[in-house]
């Protein structure tokens, strides 16, 4: 075994717990979280020889989890975007007709409930820069200095984000059940 | 009104709750094991690949070089050996034209001389 298999396996121990709770934090469902997280530590291990030391480690690495996460949510959007298309156009998915797990996990609670649902909407709606710091700040073990490290800001702006987030978020589920 | 928009922040809270409750994830115990299958699935092979294909890459730069070499190493000798044939039949050529060179053919000059002065009859 090469000293970098022996690194990444010590880096997956120690990070692994953080990594996945950090994309469940965005994508609300297990399965895809435990797949994110398989996708950063691959990232990792082929680019762990190109890592320079201008940031932490770790920061390296929940900033990896961080972006896999966002470009998942924008598939996802551009996919809705494409069936509703579809749908307008006549053509239906097969693969959307068939029903969605149940949530017989626990952890999977998130999964087909409205409320989390409508968060998530709402949550969707913000940019990415509010919606980072907003889903680190509500997740344990993440500093204000370290989630202003992941998206390379200084601190002062990171609280500021979270305010604008939490502001936005407030408007837009207001509004939402409003009008429902 | 004040109930409609208390019930209204009620359900705003209530939703927005439910990112504190979010219970951390215990980790799944497959996970690791599926990562690192995967890790050499993806890149076992392409380590082993890229290892033999930069083998395989310096084999055949080497060959490459070699044949460089050695067909340089020809050209200088097949020249070399044409030069050498040249030479040799440049001297040889020299060598009979020292011999029968119609100027030096001092043997034949009676025979030539009629044809010489039949020439300069002529006119």
């Amino acid at each position: 075994m090469t000293s970098k298999d022996e690194l990444f396996k010590s880096l997956v121990a120690e990070h692994q717990e953080m990594v996945i709770n950090t994309c469940y934090r965005f994508v609300f469902n297990r399965e895809d979280a435990e797949d994110l997280a398989q996708d950063v530590f691959v990232e990792l291990f082929r680019s762990l020889d190109q890592f320079r030391e201008e940031a932490k480690l770790s920061t390296w690495i929940y900033r990896i989890a961080v972006t896999k996460s966002l470009d998942h949510l924008r598939r996802i959007k551009r996919k809705k975007r494409f069936s509703s298309l579809k749908r307008i156009i006549g053509v239906t998915d097969p693969t959307e007709e068939i029903a969605a797990p149940g949530n017989d996990n626990p952890a999977d609670a998130l999964v087909g409930n409205e409320r989390a649902a409508i968060l998530q909407e709402a949550l969707d709606s913000l940019p990415d820069s509010q919606k980072t710091a907003f889903l680190l700040s509500k997740q344990e073990g993440y500093s204000q200095q370290e989630i202003a490290d992941i998206l390379k800001t200084s601190v002062s702006a990171v609280e500021s984000l979270v305010h604008r987030a939490k502001k936005n978020l407030h408007n837009k589920l207001y509004t939402y059940y409003t009008e429902h | 009104m004040k109930k409609y928009d208390e019930n209204i922040e009620k359900e705003v809270s209530k939703t927005l709750m439910l990112l504190d409750d979010m219970s951390p994830l215990e980790l799944h115990q497959q996970f690791r094991v599926r990562l690192m299958q995967r890790v050499e699935r993806e890149f076992g092979e392409g380590r082993k690949g890229h290892f033999t294909s930069h083998v395989d890459f310096r084999l055949a730069f080497m060959g490459l070089l070699l044949f460089v070499n050695l067909g340089s190493a020809a050209l200088t000798l097949i020249d070399g050996a044409r030069q050498t044939t040249a030479t040799i039949s440049e001297l040889l050529d020299n060598q009979s034209f020292d011999y029968t060179n119609q100027d030096l053919a001092y043997y034949d000059q009676a025979a030539s001389i009629p044809a010489v002065t039949e020439t300069n009859q002529t006119p």
